[in-house]
This record gives structure tokens, C-alpha cells and sequence, in this order.
């Protein structure tokens, strides 16, 4: 059996010499179109190629960045553990909106009718933002808020960031709609910084959102030195009394009553605030387990995944590697900064006023920037680091949501003066 | 970057939309500081109108029940609900039991009849 496998496979590979040393001009003299047919062959060579990644990559080889940019999150993601469930999908998407490919195929997301732009929709049109803050508002226990309502006051304080940047974005010449958008980055929110975006300056959106979300996931690097820098080490060491146990009344009262105040006072934030404490009173009226159920698993984690792929694949290079970008950036970690020293400064103002077991430990000012729940992690382990017994993590969490609403009614604020 | 370059408006958005933030979260602050005084009000008019004598006067402390209490109560209502089983009549009954024989359980045929050799 072996033998006749052995002659077959030679027959064939002799057979098949004979086209390619001139059997394909026989062919061609045999039917009187030799030219045509080489004319088609070598056309349709020329045509696939051109439709290759490598020919486009010549007219535009700054893709080659952009796609290092993202194997880089990817990397960032799954060695050092920096939110990997943003930089998975972001750096994937990075990398898949960063492909050169030949452009009027309905293949790139800017390009109308591609599949990629449909998936975009959700992000220009501000769709995918609310649907989040549903998930957030869902998963979110505002108990140690309640216990301590003074606490919100630091969610507050924090936002010093968000209007700080856009005075310097304003500075450097941007638009006040473009600096709105470009100001939010100090809100720490990855998708309160898009919703505001796609409304005030589309065409910086992708620069504005891989900021943010790079800023949120460089939390833990960034804030600690700040930290240790305006917070003396006694103050550091301040334990704070336990929260008070709160009723469910209470939990179930929250959202609504926060939703109609929030609302009234900032009407264009209502997309966001009215998501995040719809998901709230989901999860603490207790009577709609599956619906709360749904939005905090199934219906964030299909939102973050569109969500992250869309806007890493809307960097593109020739979109993205801009001057404007950079400055984007600089702003970004500055603004950063800025928010955590606003909630830390205002922390200590706060225990100038407060007597006794009620003073509060500072590092919690920290936890001010929105970015939840990392920078209450970050928070919890500083407090450690200064004493072993000391759990800052539940205290954190107080100004840690209250600058989530905090950020959303800037961006609500920033919206009705700009749009 | 000169911030003196910065129109007036951009200065007036910063200031403006930093306070009307503070403004909002010191208002919800200052509700959710008024909404458990309310309902502690409302659970001792209720108390006060169920059993005027017995409740002269309750203190707010004793409406506000802290972590570990809380955790105390879950604690014993736990044991308490698995320890739960049928109710029983308590009366022990001693039931003699008589050990008839039988070739089955005697002990005699358990035993191999064989000596160690002498």
C-alpha cells in the first residue's frame, strides 16, 4: 500500500512540473489568449496585494505604532495585572483598528456600513456609557456612604481635577467643547469621559477615552506618591471609628432620592445618574434579584467588551498620532494629579473642623477620584502599609461613589454650558 | 501655557460648574444626614403610640443597632434555625431486650475447635 501511495504522490508531483515549467503557456497558445490570461493572473496578484496589510503598512507605517501601543496594554494587562478586563479588550482593539487595509470596503470602523461601525454606534452616540453606569449602580453597596454622608463632600473636592484641566486645556488653545471633553479625564470615569466626549468633541474621543482608561489603570502607580507627599505619617495613622449599620429603608431610599436630586440639579447628566441609580434600586429593593443579576454580570460584561474593542479600534493611527493627542495625554496625568491632591487637601481641611473619634483619616481624600474601586484599594493598602490593623477600604468607598455621581454631574454641568 | 490668556468664560465655567458640584453633593449630604433622623422619629412615634407606658423614653442609641450586634443576632438566629428539628414526645422508653438463642449468633460456631498444639 505504502509503494502504490509513493508512486502516486510522484506521478502527481511530475504531472504537476509540466504546468509550471511552460504548461500554463501551452494552455494559454492552445486557446489563442496567452496575454489575457497572464494580463489576469498577474492583475489579480497585483489586486490581492494590494489588499494586503504589508502594501497599505507602506503608505501608512504608523499603524506599526499604534499596534505596539496595543500588544503594550495587552502586555500591561496580563504581567502586571492593570485592569485587565479594559486593557484586554482595548489593546485587541488597538491592534484590530490598526491593521492598514485598502480603504472604500466597508472594512474600518470610520467607514459607514462596516461592521465595526455599527458596533461603534453605541460609543458615538453615547449608548454604551449609561448601559454601564447600570452595571456599576447594580453591583454598587452605597451603605458606607450613608452611614457617613459628610464623606461625599471629598467625591467633591476631587473634581477640582476635572475643571483645573479644562482651564489648561483651555490654555493650550483647545475649544472650549474640546477642553470640556479633554477636562473630564480628571474625573477618572472611564465612561462618564466617553459619554461627554462623543457629545463635545467626537474627533478627540479615542485620544480622550484610551487616556482615561490608561490613567484608571495606572491608579495604583500614580497615586501612592501623592499620597505619601501631602499626608504627614501621623495623620496617615488615624483610625476611624466602624460605620454605623444602615437600615434597608435607607438603602432603598438612596437611590431614588438621589436620582431626583442629581437630576434636577444637572438634567444632562440624567443618562448616567439615572442608569447608575436605576441599577441601585435594582440591587436594594430586593424584589428584582434577576434583573439585578442580569446588569451587573451578563449585561456590563457585553457593554465593556463592545465597548473596549470599539474604542481601542478607534485609534487609528492617521486619527490618533497627533499632536493633540499628546497634549491630551499631558493634560490626562496631570489632571490626574490634581484630583487626587484636591480630595487629600480637602481631607485634611476636613479634620481641622472634626473633634475626635469623628476626624478622618486623609488617604481616603484619595479615593475621591472615581475611579472605582481602585483607588479605595489603593487607599486600603497605603493605610496598611502605615499600620497592619488599620482597614481603610469600606471608609474609602464613600468618597470613592460619591465621586462617580460627582463626575456625572460635572459632565452634566460641562455639557449644558458647552453644548 | 498662560492662564491669563483664558477668556472669562472658561474661568466662569471652572468656578461655577466646581461649586454648583459641591453644591449638589452638600445637598445630598445634608438629606441623607436628615433622612435616618427621620425614620429614628418616626419608629419612636410608632413605639410611643403602640405602648405608652412601657416606652417613656427611647433613646436614639437604642434604635441604632452597630455591625456586631447585628452580626450577633444573625449569628444566633443561624444556630438557632439549624438546630431546629421535629418536635418530640421527651418520654425515653426502656425496651428489655431478650437474647434468645440461636445457632446464628451463637458464639460457639464463631470459634474454630482447634487447640494449640501441646
Amino acid at each position: 500500500m505504502k509503494r502504490i501511495i509513493t508512486l502516486f504522490g510522484v506521478f502527481s508531483v511530475l504531472f504537476s512540473l509540466q504546468f509550471i515549467g511552460g504548461g500554463f503557456e501551452a494552455f494559454a497558445a492552445g486557446t489563442g489568449a496567452e496575454e489575457t490570461f497572464m494580463n489576469h493572473a498577474s492583475n489579480g496578484l497585483d489586486t490581492f496585494w494590494k489588499f494586503t496589510g504589508f502594501y497599505n503598512l507602506m503608505s501608512n507605517p504608523s499603524n506599526l505604532i499604534m499596534i505596539a501601543v496595543g500588544l503594550f496594554f495587552i502586555f500591561l494587562a496580563i504581567k502586571y495585572d492593570y485592569e485587565p478586563l479594559l486593557l484586554i479588550p482595548i489593546g485587541t482593539g488597538v491592534i484590530l483598528g490598526n491593521i492598514p487595509f485598502a480603504e472604500g470596503y466597508q472594512i474600518g470602523l470610520y467607514e459607514k456600513g462596516s461592521v465595526l461601525n455599527y458596533l461603534y454606534f453605541g460609543v458615538q452616540q453615547g449608548v454604551y456609557p449609561p448601559l454601564i453606569f447600570l452595571g456599576i449602580g447594580a453591583m454598587t453597596d452605597f451603605s458606607s456612604l450613608i452611614s457617613n454622608p459628610k464623606l461625599m463632600i471629598l467625591g467633591a473636592a476631587a473634581q477640582v481635577g476635572i475643571f483645573a484641566t479644562f482651564l489648561g486645556a483651555s490654555a493650550l488653545g483647545f475649544t472650549a467643547q474640546e477642553a470640556g471633553a479633554i477636562g473630564i479625564i480628571g474625573g477618572a470615569d472611564g465612561p462618564t469621559a466617553i459619554f461627554l466626549s462623543s457629545k463635545l468633541a467626537p474627533t478627540l474621543m479615542g485620544a480622550i477615552a484610551i487616556a482615561a482608561y490608561s490613567y484608571m489603570a495606572l491608579v495604583p502607580v500614580i497615586q501612592p506618591p501623592i499620597m505619601r507627599l501631602i499626608i504627614p505619617k501621623e495623620e496617615r495613622l488615624i483610625k476611624m471609628k466602624p460605620p454605623r449599620a444602615v437600615s434597608k429603608v435607607e438603602k432603598i431610599m438612596f437611590p431614588i432620592i438621589g436620582l431626583l436630586l442629581t437630576t434636577f440639579i444637572s438634567p444632562s447628566a440624567l443618562p448616567l445618574l439615572g442608569m447608575l441609580f436605576f441599577g441601585n434600586l435594582l440591587k436594594e429593593s430586593g424584589v428584582t434579584e434577576r434583573l439585578a443579576d442580569t446588569a451587573r454580570n451578563s449585561m456590563i460584561n457585553i457593554v465593556t467588551i463592545l465597548l473596549g474593542i470599539t474604542v481601542g479600534a478607534s485609534t487609528q493611527a492617521d486619527y490618533f498620532l497627533t499632536t493633540a493627542s499628546l497634549k491630551i495625554f499631558g493634560l490626562g496625568a496631570v489632571s490626574f494629579m490634581v484630583a487626587t491632591a484636591g480630595g487629600l487637601f480637602f481631607a485634611r481641611l476636613m479634620n481641622l473642623f472634626l473633634k475626635g473619634d469623628n476626624k478622618i483619616n486623609p488617604l481616603i481624600g484619595a479615593a475621591g477620584v472615581s475611579a472605582v474601586p481602585d483607588s479605595a484599594r489603593v487607599v486600603q493598602h497605603e493605610g496598611l502599609k502605615n499600620d497592619p490593623n488599620n482597614h481603610l477600604l469600606m471608609h474609602a468607598m464613600a468618597p470613592n461613589v460619591s465621586g462617580v455621581i460627582g463626575s456625572a454631574v460635572a459632565a452634566g454641568i460641562l455639557l449644558s454650558f458647552l453644548l | 501655557m498662560n492662564l491669563l490668556i483664558v477668556d472669562s468664560m472658561t474661568w466662569t465655567i471652572t468656578i461655577l460648574g466646581w461649586f454648583i458640584v459641591f453644591v449638589a453633593l452638600v445637598f445630598l449630604i445634608g438629606v441623607f444626614i436628615t433622612v435616618p433622623k427621620l425614620l429614628n422619629w418616626g419608629i419612636k412615634r410608632s413605639l410611643r403610640k403602640k405602648n405608652k407606658d412601657a416606652v417613656k423614653e427611647i433613646s436614639t442609641d437604642s434604635l441604632e443597632l452597630s455591625g456586631e450586634t447585628n452580626a450577633a443576632i444573625a449569628m444566633a438566629l443561624h444556630m438557632f434555625f439549624n438546630e431546629m428539628h421535629d418536635e418530640e414526645s421527651n418520654v425515653i422508653t426502656i425496651k428489655q431486650v431478650k437474647k434468645r438463642y440461636s445457632p446464628w449468633s451463637s458464639k460457639v460456631y464463631s470459634f474454630n475447635n482447634v487447640n494449640f498444639p501441646r
